[in-house]
């Protein structure tokens, strides 16, 4: 049986405006998997982007309970909740949220700043990390010189610096157009085969969903639906353009050659 | 790549903004090191002040007591300016203004004195302007203007051995060389300021009215300006040849056997010479006082303008604390805002709280500190024109204390200003300087490091 990294029971999250409650979440129960690979979809407002935020200790939920490896995180202080992100926790945003004043390897190195690595261990990291997304050579090179899909890459090498239990990617392909979104979908689908990396991802797309092998649905703060996902990047894949067989790990087609 | 590298970073990301505030915060922090420094000039001005009209006061009243017996005449034209006098010169060295005719009165006049009973001795001296003459502006509370008045005295004094060894009638403050003494011929006696005037030693040549004669000493000009007084001194019987006043004198000193003997002498003086000036230590005493009256005004007054002075500094400095600190908590607090979504990711990636609060309290310290050399700078060059036009008072002290020639009148607010610029004063603006960036970024520091993750993350 997979070890459990992730384990939320009857989570639920309310927002208080001007007096009035606002349940976002309501008696959510989620189990995640060492090395599973998760989508969660949902309409807008549904509450998928409180959930990851909850998930990810970003958020504190109202009540339910919530382990994280091993540990009860949702009563937690915040000294102990940085720790925990820091630690255990990987995000990716949908904006890329790389900062501006640093190149690709400092923006990559920055989490691993407050733990005990050395500034040579960093530096040998953060190598290895640009080198696994495919950016060696573009170690200094800022943000606003990248693409977004190359940006995207970053944010998701820095999710990966201080080898995290899970990756929370928020709507990681949202702001990326169609070839750049499934190199990235590529990439995090490779992530969990290769590496055995445990990810949770928000998006509304489905044909992005289809990678993963579990989809929840959420509607109205609620896990309405569950189901196996195609799981593609497992299976045996076909180019779009020949129908020839392909690889996950595959850039270009091996029969025509066209980029994937 | 630490938490320096990133605040460098972030003020180098807006270098327009970056260098406004730090001009902003410079100026604040000039004012702050060139108000102190003024006050430090002014204070050691009223010092200098205090300290000369002690030294003035203290002398005169010695020269009172020393000379009580001594009934000074003069010719009208002659003021007896003893309360003048500088400190160590024959007192009654008069000051006569350009343009007034100076009159002279026969040497007989001084045997005739020496018969009345109770005259001890009768000491005549000449004086007698230069032909030259010299042009110099006077800065007064009242405005600038320009006076000409002869370019210095001759000052004959009768070399008698029992005049020189009874009394005071040579110049006391020779700085270079010998005085005067019986049987001196063709030599004379300069004051420093003349020497400088003409590039005279001791040992050079001084043609004056035609005659050479050797400078054997120089005496020290005690004030300087308006009030200098240049004069030469030689021989009696020789400054009346050269002056073509021969057998005449323009002052004589009597001086009687006991002070019971002055007023009655001074009486028969008056009735017999009504042209004469005659000057007894009454005279002189009630000078004294009126000056004594004056200096305590003065002082009075220096210490009141102080005082006001230290008070508007004090509300001035509180304004350039204020200012600065808000400057650095209103830009610290558009940062944060700005940055909030920088904040967010910073949080998600396991920033602390305090690593978080200590990146921006250290842009503020820092931007603070890059002002603190600013100010340092501004303030080395502009610190004399700051406290001129913050502390008003400066200028007008240094301009009243010039009223008086016991007090060096360069002795100006700008010099000491700069002069006070002390490592001591900039090392303390250092550490003006990280405080109030700490106490100004504390608090959008703090903002910064409370937001909560999620609520930064939604941030736009």
């Amino acid at each position: 049986m997979s070890e459990v990294i992730l384990k939320a029971e009857e989570l639920s999250k309310t927002y208080t405006l001007n007096k009035r409650k606002i349940p976002a979440l309501s008696s959510v129960n989620l189990q995640v998997n060492k090395g599973e690979f998760i989508a969660i979809m949902g309409p807008s407002g549904s509450g998928k982007t409180t959930l990851l935020n909850v998930l990810g200790c970003l958020d504190k939920p109202t009540s339910g309970k919530m382990i994280l490896d091993k540990v009860d995180v949702a009563k937690l202080p915040e000294r102990e909740l940085c720790k925990i992100r820091r630690n255990k926790i990987g995000f990716i945003f949908q904006t890329f949220n790389l900062l501006p004043y640093l190149n690709a390897a400092e923006n990559v190195e920055l989490p691993m700043e407050n733990t005990k690595k050395s500034r040579s261990e960093r530096r040998k990291r953060t190598r290895e990390l640009l080198e696994l997304v495919g950016l060696s050579g573009r170690e200094e090179h800022r943000p606003q010189r990248l693409s977004a899909g190359e940006q995207q890459r970053v944010a998701i090498a820095r999710s990966l610096a201080n080898d995290p239990a899970m990756i929370l990617a928020d709507e990681p392909t949202g702001n990326l157009d169609t070839q750049n979104k499934y190199e990235i979908v590529r990439l995090l689908a490779n992530l969990n085969i290769d590496r055995g990396t445990t990810i949770v991802m928000v998006t509304h797309d489905s044909q992005v969903a289809s990678h993963t092998e579990r989809v929840l649905l959420l509607q109205d703060g609620r896990i309405t639906k569950e189901k196996q996902g195609l799981h593609l990047a497992k299976k045996n894949l076909m180019c779009p353009y020949c129908g020839g067989k392909i690889q996950p790990s595959d850039e270009r087609c091996p029969s025509c050659r066209k980029r994937l | 790549m630490g938490v320096l590298t990133r605040t460098f970073r972030n003020i180098s990301r807006r270098k327009m903004r970056a260098f406004l505030v730090i001009i902003a915060l410079g100026f604040s922090m000039a004012i702050m090191i060139s108000i102190p420094s003024g006050i430090v000039a002014n204070q050691e001005a009223t010092q200098r002040l205090t300290e000369n009209f002690n030294s003035t006061i203290s002398n005169m009243q010695e020269e009172i007591n020393k000379t009580s017996t001594l009934i000074e005449c003069s010719t009208s034209s002659g003021q007896g300016m003893f309360s003048s006098a500088p400190s160590g010169m024959p007192s009654g060295t008069p000051f006569r203004g350009f343009g007034q005719e100076e009159v002279f009165v026969s040497e007989t006049v001084g045997d005739e004195i020496r018969s009345i009973d109770g005259v001890k001795d009768v000491v005549p001296f000449l004086e007698k302007s230069s032909d030259e003459t010299t042009s110099e502006t006077i800065d007064t509370p009242r405005g600038e203007f320009t006076i000409t008045r002869p370019l210095y005295t001759i000052t004959g004094v009768c070399l008698n051995s029992s005049f020189i060894d009874d009394y005071s009638i040579l110049p006391t403050n020779i700085t270079t060389g010998r005085n005067l003494r019986e049987g001196d011929s063709d030599v004379l006696v300069m004051s420093s300021n003349l020497t400088d005037y003409f590039g005279l030693a001791v040992g050079g040549k001084a043609e004056i009215n035609d005659k050479s004669f050797t400078v054997v000493g120089i005496c020290d000009s005690t004030g300087g300006g308006f009030t200098g007084t240049r004069t030469v001194y030689m021989n009696l019987s020789q400054a009346q040849a050269i002056t073509g006043e021969i057998g005449n004198m323009s002052r004589f000193d009597v001086y009687a056997e006991d002070i019971s003997y002055v007023d009655g002498i001074t009486e028969v003086i008056k009735a017999a010479y009504s042209d004469l000036r005659v000057t007894t230590y009454k005279d002189r005493l009630t000078n004294f006082e009126n000056m004594q009256t004056m200096y305590t005004e003065t002082l009075n007054n220096a210490q009141s303008t102080l005082g006001q002075t230290e008070t508007v500094a004090t509300q001035e400095i509180v304004v350039a604390v204020v200012a600065t600190s808000l400057i650095v908590l209103f830009v610290m607090l558009y940062t944060v805002r700005e940055r909030t979504k920088e904040i967010g990711t910073l949080k998600a990636i396991g920033f602390s709280t305090w690593n978080v609060m200590s990146q921006f309290m250290l842009e503020g310290i820092l931007i603070s500190l890059i002002a603190g050399v600013a100010g340092i700078a501004i303030g080395s060059i502009g610190a004399p024109f700051l406290s001129s036009l913050l502390l008003p008072h400066i200028s007008l002290f240094g301009g009243s204390s010039s009223r008086f020639g016991s007090v060096n009148p360069g002795t100006t607010g700008s010099e000491s200003v700069t002069a006070a610029l002390s490592p001591q004063l900039m090392l303390l603006a250092f550490g003006v300087a990280v405080l109030l960036g700490a106490l100004g970024s504390l608090y959008p520091a703090w903002r910064a490091a409370r937001i909560r993750p999620a609520e930064a993350m939604r941030y736009e």
